[in-house]
């Protein structure tokens, strides 16, 4: 008698441990395909706009351009210079990130004012950037192995089938308890809900305009941002993109800084 | 028909159709209190002011900008030595974290987070000041004291500058209408958690946020320790003042069912359970409680004469109808007049009452009637004392009528030469001194940072990036050094201190660089640098527009009176004129320059309501004794527990403030009571051909019982509100208890000599 209760108990609980399996090894499938269908571009240069508009409709424009390298070991993250144009005071600032994928970025700046290159270590970048809504650890955390996955079911919207994938940061001070992201059919990441620390939804993220470049790499060129909590909101968009240019790669070096600064 | 007939004829309907008199005035009563269930939660120190006062839409404006400017605070106390030991150090750490949990917190700021910056020539590293405390040594524990104590940021925000009290602060970033209940209990919640696990360390909760919700906190413990035993005094007062069972029933019934229905009212008029509105069931109570114990202890008198019980009730009608409507139109218009003011709680609870005693009025002369007749009632023969004594008073008092003059006013000049001590002036700091968990906390913060509330001020550069040019920073920095100057003022933090300490580090480190840069580009670029490396709620926008034109500079204040904010203000603006362009500002705001205001404003429309009022009573005095003469005589007894009262007041304090002058306006009209049921009962007297001196002696029979049970219930009701956990309610329970009793002695002992001098010869 009692190994039937035994038997069935596991009976019942067999499929939900299957499941389990599956939601997180589906998660993580989905978010790698995503991840990879961006890579393969070896280097992209591209100017950059940042509209910050707060609750009232007032509009403040950032301009940036900048570079990035693909690094084509699969172990560590991308090289990227950003170089600031406006507001006018900041032009002419340089920084250079190195990206990684356990440890802390390495970055660099520049600051014309000053003449001098300063190395800058922070090993909490959850901050907001420039004053936008958008935080420094929402670019470089793009990196599917950065998080924990989980796949929570499908969804349809305007006849469109989206993956619903939830994924919790595995690295320290982060900004977020976790964030909800739909993906497209195509592996296209086009909406993240971010919820904050105390787990209340923070912001949502629009990745829109997609367009197709090397006949195989899908790239958002505008990025919108609502913050549901102080109602501001941030647009970025991606102007003049191009992939494969075939840029120096000693330009990624911290000795190069001041000379690409001119 | 005369009015007497009027009332007879009024009396016999009642008691021929008494059970639906009683049936449809309970539907009515019951439809009315259903309102209750909309009675508002109080939303803290903004339910105190009007949304269109000045002085809280500047502080609506700065919000709109930066954010909510409330904040929960916990404040860290070992028992003994500094913040900096192991043991502390984890408390915080732990504290700070378990902080981002708080419901609509948006930032967290403290000692362990801090951002830290170390040089070591080009390299710049940022981290959270504390950050692994079990890999420190005891040195470097002990060492952290000397580093802390030179940052801007931490110095009287983060710790005090003795390092012997920790902050943890937590910006709230509330919806509207929504009450600080949540973050507040989360906060008690950690309170107890971290006091149990470390047991050496006192941990409280405090700032604004704990302030605001106070509100709420104390509305509900008042009502909730207050109320039973008031009603139990009450049963117990009600019962020695009539010795019948029964008629205490009828009594509390009448009492209960007009507190009910004007609760029910406020619930329709959407008012704010504020803890003013709090005694509004207690005034009302002990209204109601005087004028049933009038119409039932002369109904009980008649029916031990002789007359049947519908004979006894229509006689009490008829002699106490006209008394009763004229008092309570008297106390609410007193108590109306508190509309005047500036603040809605106040008004709110003014308005209750006023409806209270409307309801009180109608039910004593028609509900108490009715059940009068319906139920079963034996009157006893009561002895009485009370009636004895105050015959041999009238006796002694005509007797020696020209020294009671003489005495009283001797002692009222006295009194009188100490009023010009008292100045108005008030300290919403206090309001809540009487709850222990606030006094305790606020006797740890104070000390140290001045007090637990903020001011702010906005300063406009007028020109997109314009904060980063270097005039601006200099001259915020003028403003800022001005500030600190100045007694109100315990800190101040501003955008520039952020640039200064910036410089220093880009810079080596070296303290000669701690000044703001002469070029414009650079502090750019420096703030640039320094929104990159910062933490998520660690941002500058709380204290800068998001196109860099303006900034937020944040001030501690200290702990100052109304009279001191508001001088502050005029200084600062005096200042700011002068000195300020080419940049611009409002000014400053905050609940510390908000509430003061709020104060003078309020005290104003009080004064002119206490003008008004008071000749409107004086008029309604006059006419209903149709006497000018007599109008003239009713003053003196009516001002002269004011003048006394608060001559007593300056054995106390000297500072008048909101509450006393609501005490003021609460306690006019029932002072007037006494003097009105007196004059009328004298007139009387004269008229059926006494002469003054039986005249005297009649009053004293026939009104002396009733005046002094009418004090005695209004007295014990008001004095029952100092238990009032609402530092104003105390004052305001004090003080009318206080004038109350004053106007009984002066209505006993002054007035009669005053009648027999100066009234009508017979």
């Amino acid at each position: 008698m009692r190994y039937i209760k035994l038997i069935l108990l596991a009976l019942i609980f067999f499929p939900f441990s299957l499941q389990a399996d599956t939601a997180e090894g589906v998660g993580l499938k989905i978010a790698k395909a995503s991840y990879e269908n961006g890579r393969g571009f070896i280097d992209m240069v591209s100017d950059q706009l940042m509209i910050l508009i707060d609750p009232k409709g007032k509009e403040v424009i950032r301009e940036v351009s900048s570079k990035t390298l693909e690094n084509l070991d699969p172990d560590d993250g991308d090289k990227s210079i950003t170089f600031f144009k406006t507001p006018k005071d900041v032009e002419g600032t340089v920084m250079l990130s190195h990206t990684h994928i356990s440890d802390d970025d390495d970055q660099w700046l520049y600051l014309p004012a000053l003449g001098r290159v300063k190395r800058i270590s922070s090993s909490n970048k959850s901050g907001a950037f420039m004053g936008s809504e958008v935080a420094f650890e929402d670019f470089s955390g793009t990196d599917y192995r950065k998080y924990n996955w989980r796949y929570l079911g499908e969804k349809i919207e305007n006849d469109e089938t989206f993956f619903i994938l939830e994924s919790f940061p595995n690295y320290k001070n982060s900004g977020y308890s976790k964030r909800i992201s739909l993906t497209d059919s195509l592996d296209r990441t086009r909406k993240v809900d971010f919820y904050d620390r105390k787990g209340e939804l923070l912001k949502i993220l629009y990745l829109e305009d997609y367009e197709l470049y090397k006949d195989k790499i899908w790239m958002a060129n505008t990025m919108r941002v609502e913050n549901v909590q102080n109602k501001n909101m941030t647009i970025f968009k991606w102007l003049n993109r191009e992939l494969d240019t075939g840029i120096d790669k000693k330009d990624f070096e911290k000795s190069s800084l001041m000379r690409l600064a001119d | 028909m005369n009015l007497e007939d009027r009332i007879e004829n009024f009396g016999k309907i009642l008691i021929n159709h008494r059970i639906k008199v009683i049936f449809s005035t309970l539907i009515i009563i019951f439809t009315i209190t259903f309102g209750m269930k909309f009675l508002e939660t109080p939303s803290g120190y903004r339910g105190f002011v009007e949304d269109d006062f000045k002085y809280y839409q500047d502080v609506l404006d700065l919000e709109e900008k930066y954010g909510n400017i409330d904040v929960l605070t916990y404040v860290v106390k070992p028992d003994t030595g500094s913040i900096f030991q192991r043991e502390v150090l984890n408390l915080i750490h732990e504290l700070t974290e378990i902080s981002w949990q708080t419901p609509y917190s948006s930032r967290v700021s403290s000692i362990t987070n801090h951002q830290y910056t170390t040089v070591e020539g080009d390299d710049i590293s940022i981290s959270d000041f504390v950050n692994d405390i079990s890999k420190m040594s005891q040195a470097e524990i002990e060492n952290l004291y000397s580093l802390a104590v030179t940052e801007d940021a931490v110095v009287n925000f983060a710790m005090s500058e003795s390092g012997k009290i920790g902050l943890i602060n937590i910006n709230l970033e509330m919806p509207d209408d929504i009450n600080f209940k949540e973050p507040i209990d989360f906060a008690w919640k950690q309170k107890e958690y971290f006091e149990k696990k470390y047991n050496n360390v006192y941990v409280g909760v405090a700032g604004s946020a704990q302030f605001s919700q106070n509100f709420q906190s104390t509305s509900e413990s008042d009502a909730t320790k207050m109320y039973p035993s008031f009603l139990l005094l009450t049963i117990i007062l009600t019962y020695i003042l009539l010795r019948s069972v029964v008629a205490s029933i009828i009594s509390l019934t009448v009492i209960l069912l007009s507190i009910l229905p004007s609760l029910g009212a406020a619930g329709w008029l959407g008012f704010e359970v504020q803890p003013p509105l709090i005694t509004a069931p207690i005034i009302i109570l002990t209204i109601s409680l005087t004028h049933a114990i009038h119409m039932l202890s002369i109904a009980l008198t008649n029916m031990t004469e002789g007359m049947t019980k519908n004979e006894a009730i229509i006689e009490s009608l008829k002699i106490n109808f006209s008394p009763i409507f004229l008092t309570s139109f008297t106390t609410a218009v007193g108590i109306a007049g508190i509309n005047f003011g500036d603040i809605p709680a106040y008004s709110e609870m003014a308005n209750t009452v006023v409806i209270g005693a409307a309801i009180g009025f109608i039910l004593s002369v028609t509900l108490l009637p009715s059940m009068f007749s319906l139920l079963p009632i034996k009157a006893r023969k009561r002895k009485s004392y009370v009636i004895n004594v105050l015959q041999k008073l009238g006796e002694v008092i005509y007797k020696f009528k020209e020294r009671f003059i003489i005495i009283i006013s001797i002692l009222c000049i006295t009194v009188f030469s100490l009023i010009p001590n008292l100045t108005f002036d008030d300290f919403f700091g206090t309001y809540f001194d009487r709850v222990p968990a606030w006094l305790e906390v606020k006797n740890v913060v104070d000390p140290e940072f001045g007090s637990s509330f903020y001011i702010f001020s906005d300063v406009q550069s007028n020109e997109t990036d314009g904060i980063t040019n270097p005039e601006y920073l200099k001259k915020l920095d003028e403003f800022e050094s001005w500030l600190i100057s100045q007694d109100e003022v315990s800190d101040v933090s501003t955008i520039s201190d952020v640039v200064k300490t910036l410089h220093k580090n880009m810079n080596g480190g070296l303290d000669e660089y701690y000044k703001i840069p002469d070029d414009k580009a650079l502090i750019a670029q420096y703030l640039l640098l320094y929104e990159f490396s910062v933490p998520y709620g660690m941002d500058l926008k709380n204290q800068m527009t998001a196109d860099k034109s303006d900034s937020r500079m944040l001030i501690r204040s200290n702990n100052n009176t109304s009279m001191q904010a508001v001088a502050f203000k005029q200084r600062v603006d005096e200042w700011l004129n002068k000195n300020i362009a080419p940049y611009s500002t409002e000014g400053v705001a905050g609940i510390p320059i908000m509430m003061p205001h709020l104060f003078v404003e309020n005290t104003r429309g009080l004064v002119i309501g206490l003008l008004i009022t008071f000749s409107f009573i004086i008029l309604v005095v006059g006419s209903a004794l149709r006497s000018f003469r007599y109008g003239l005589i009713s003053i003196v007894p009516n001002i002269i527990p004011f003048v006394l009262g608060f001559g007593i007041l300056t054995l106390v304090t000297n500072m008048v403030t909101a509450a006393h002058q609501f005490a003021v306006l609460i306690s006019i009209g029932l002072v007037v009571d006494a003097t009105i049921h007196f004059l009328s009962k004298y007139k009387k007297a004269l008229s059926i051909n006494l002469s003054p001196q039986e005249a005297i002696q009649y009053c004293f029979r026939y009104v002396g019982y009733p005046i002094v049970v009418a004090s005695v219930c209004l007295f014990s009701g008001f004095l029952f509100l100092t238990q009032s956990m609402f530092y104003y309610n105390f004052i305001v329970g004090g003080m009318c208890a206080l004038i109350i009793l004053i106007a009984l002695l002066i209505d006993l002992l002054l007035l009669p000599p005053l009648l027999l001098i100066f009234g009508k010869k017979a």
